[in-house]
């Protein structure tokens, strides 16, 4: 006999087995596949001198309020930690020196641009594109304004509009994509560091170069390229002296958070064989569970 | 039951395979015993130059960027004094880089290495656009452009104990108004760090109970006993001076005071833990030698060659005077010219047992009745 409580534990585990079981071959098929030479930027936190000529570039690039390039001079601003918003697609974060050396961290924040994209994920009119170069790019002509994104986001990137009634749009960065996929082009906070910061370069050289720097200069580093593995990999990927939960970047898992959630959603309804099979089950359930009160009835009145 | 089994069963046939197993990687090259392959890097064409570089023929490139490839060792009075560097004219004036100010002041914290990763095997340092190209090279991520590579080098550290990094401490617009500083190089060349003015005694309260009072004459070590900077500062930066904070706060541990124990190896703790501050160093009262005019010049390591020399002084002349003897000591500088028949006696007949401490008497060597009227010599006592 089943119970009422039996009847959800049965049913549950059945929706979440066929959910993982078609998890791998949905996930394969539903993403578009990225290009083995996609373009990403790696960068050494160790090399930043804190000039904000990023900052600067950036603004100019996207059309964001920008100050005359002395008003960046003002490092007063490093001290509090700063996230990027809707007007502002990057930002630098100082953070003191490690204890017993000299010189502190100038620490770049903006968007990571994932391989596997959880705004992307969660974007439903698709406003949101992870481009196969590299840069995840906002088509705002299609934007809704769910905000979905800002909440799947592992990193808690991108901003919104609040102040435009009409004509609301997501902000982040962009990775310049108008620039790099035009060819030759590179982003324009990479272009403008002076200390060569950033590297821009296919994603899988710069992990090469990132790994080099780690092995060739012992006690530079920490062990790790972060972004390498962070929600499924990253376009940007970071070097750093310390663990960059230090840094506040999020320790996140190294699995796409839109892998889960792709998993479960594209698993239970794939072909429609997840609710059919929860349906086939329900019915033999129920089936049988109209036979045995009606036998007992039936005994009763023997 | 049967139909839960029925779909976990299915569950797993629908289950995709594993992932394939990792591509294979790209082999080491093969290279004999005696010679081990660096590790590897980006790419073969970062070190190497042809496309099958063999252990015969490497084909190595000029410059490899890692592994210290520092050859020879390099003096700091080598260097040339300034260097002018003018390779961005059409922006800017020349920038002017004091390299000798730079290369004294790094001798105390990693040297010429410290800029210069890498020379050739004789010895010379090439310059920086030798391998840093001036435009990004897209084919080697691996290495700055010469904007970057010039930038690291200066702004690292001048931010870090100054504060500066602005434009303007090093390049001056090519259009900037008159009355700005100009540089020239003549103006500076030779331009060594200013007179450090260091503190002539650092008096230490400690918690050491029987000694809490540590005197440190810095004049006295620099001064007197010719201890260069590097001696003691060993791995300071330009911020130990130049960062104007909290010095006093840096904590003194014995790892400070280790290179006092370079020297003062077997003193003990009363050496320098005192109940009060102590004077500065004088001969006279702490040996009983007074270095007067002639040996007060000296070095104290002309005399006290070794450390363990200091403990055990000789006072007798002739232990450190070896090449003292007869006709080629002018004993005029004694303040007593010998005369013709005692400049040729031995030193020792007058001065027995080479103690050259004691005055000698005529009648060591004479009768009394025979005593001339005079000593045997001429003159007063004079000073060189």
């Amino acid at each position: 006999m089943v119970t009422r409580r039996d009847f959800f534990k049965i049913t549950g585990t059945a929706a979440g087995t066929a959910a993982v079981a078609l998890a791998g071959v949905e996930t394969a098929q539903a993403r578009p596949a990225l290009d083995p030479d996609r373009m990403g930027v790696l960068c050494d936190f160790t090399f930043c001198i804190g000039c904000r000529r990023c900052e600067y570039a950036c603004a100019g690039e996207n059309g964001l309020p920008q100050g005359a390039l002395e008003s960046y001079d003002d490092k007063s601003l490093l001290e509090k930690t700063r996230r990027p918003d809707r007007q502002t697609f990057t930002v630098i974060n100082r953070y003191p020196a490690l204890a017993g050396q000299s010189g502190s961290l100038d620490v770049k924040v903006n968007c990571l641009h994932c391989e596997h994209p959880a705004c992307v994920s969660a974007c439903p009119v698709s406003a949101l594109v992870k481009n196969a170069r590299g840069p995840v790019t906002y088509d705002a002509s299609r934007c809704i304004g769910c905000r979905y994104c800002m909440v799947a986001c592992p990193f808690q990137i991108p901003a919104y509009e609040y102040n435009e009634p009409l004509t609301p749009r997501v902000m982040k960065c962009t990775l310049c994509s108008d620039r790099i996929l035009a060819e030759g082009g590179i982003p324009a906070c990479v272009e403008i560091c002076p200390a060569e910061t950033m590297v821009y370069g296919t994603r899988d050289a710069l992990l090469k170069v990132a790994h080099d720097r780690i092995r060739n200069h012992p006690g530079r580093y920490v062990d790790h390229v972060y972004g390498e593995y962070e929600a499924g990999g990253t376009s940007w990927l970071y070097l750093c002296d310390r663990s960059f939960q230090e840094v506040d970047l999020p320790a996140v898992a190294n699995q796409s958070p839109a892998e889960v959630t792709e998993a479960i959603q594209h698993g239970i309804f794939r072909g429609f064989t997840g609710p059919l099979m929860v349906f086939i089950l329900t019915s033999v359930i129920l089936k049988s569970a109209g036979k045995g009160p009606g036998q007992a009835r039936e005994d009763k009145h023997e | 039951m049967r139909s839960l089994v029925f779909i976990v069963a299915a569950a797993f046939l629908l289950t995709p395979a594993g992932p394939a197993a990792a591509a294979g990687q790209h082999g080491q090259p093969e290279l004999p015993a005696t010679r081990a392959h660096m590790p590897a890097t980006s790419s073969c064409a970062q070190c190497h130059t042809c496309d099958k570089p063999t252990a015969a023929e490497p084909c190595l490139v000029n410059c490899p960027r890692h592994g210290g490839h520092f050859y020879g060792s390099h003096d700091v009075g080598e260097g040339p004094d300034v260097v002018v560097i003018g390779q961005l004219a059409n922006l800017y004036k020349p920038v002017v880089f004091s390299h000798k100010l730079h290369a004294v002041m790094a001798d105390m914290n990693g040297g010429c290495t410290n800029c210069h990763h890498y020379s050739e095997q004789s010895g010379v340092i090439p310059p920086c656009r030798e391998c840093h190209a001036v435009d990004r090279q897209d084919a080697d991520l691996s290495m700055p452009a010469l904007k970057g590579a010039y930038h690291r080098q200066c702004i690292n550290c001048h931010l870090d104990w100054s504060g500066e990094g602005s434009c303007s401490y090093c390049h001056e617009e090519s259009g900037s108004a008159a009355g700005a500083v100009v540089h020239d190089p003549t103006d500076i060349v030779g331009i060594q760090h200013p007179k450090i003015e260091a503190v002539e005694t650092y008096t230490y309260e400690t918690s050491y109970a029987d000694g809490p009072v540590v005197t440190f004459h810095h004049a006295d070590h620099v001064e007197m006993f010719g201890q260069a900077c590097v001696d003691c500062h060993q791995g300071d930066s330009c911020k130990r001076c130049h960062h104007g904070e909290n010095q006093a706060a840096v904590p003194r541990t014995l790892d400070h005071v280790a290179s006092c124990y370079t020297c003062h190896a077997e003193r003990d703790c009363g050496f320098c833990h005192r109940q009060e501050s102590t004077p500065r160093f004088d001969h006279a009262r702490s040996t009983g030698f007074d270095l007067k005019d002639y040996h007060g010049g000296v070095s104290c390591q002309t005399c006290h060659s070794t450390p363990d020399h200091f403990r055990t002084p000789s006072s007798r002349c002739g232990d450190c005077h070896i090449h003292w003897e007869v006709g080629n000591f002018d004993h005029a500088l004694t303040g007593l010219k010998l005369d013709d028949i005692h400049v040729e006696v031995d030193c020792t007949s007058c001065h027995a047992g080479g103690d050259y401490n004691r005055t000698p008497s005529c009648t060591d060597c004479h009768d009394e009745p025979m005593l001339p009227k005079q000593w045997p010599g001429t003159g007063p006592r004079t000073k060189m």
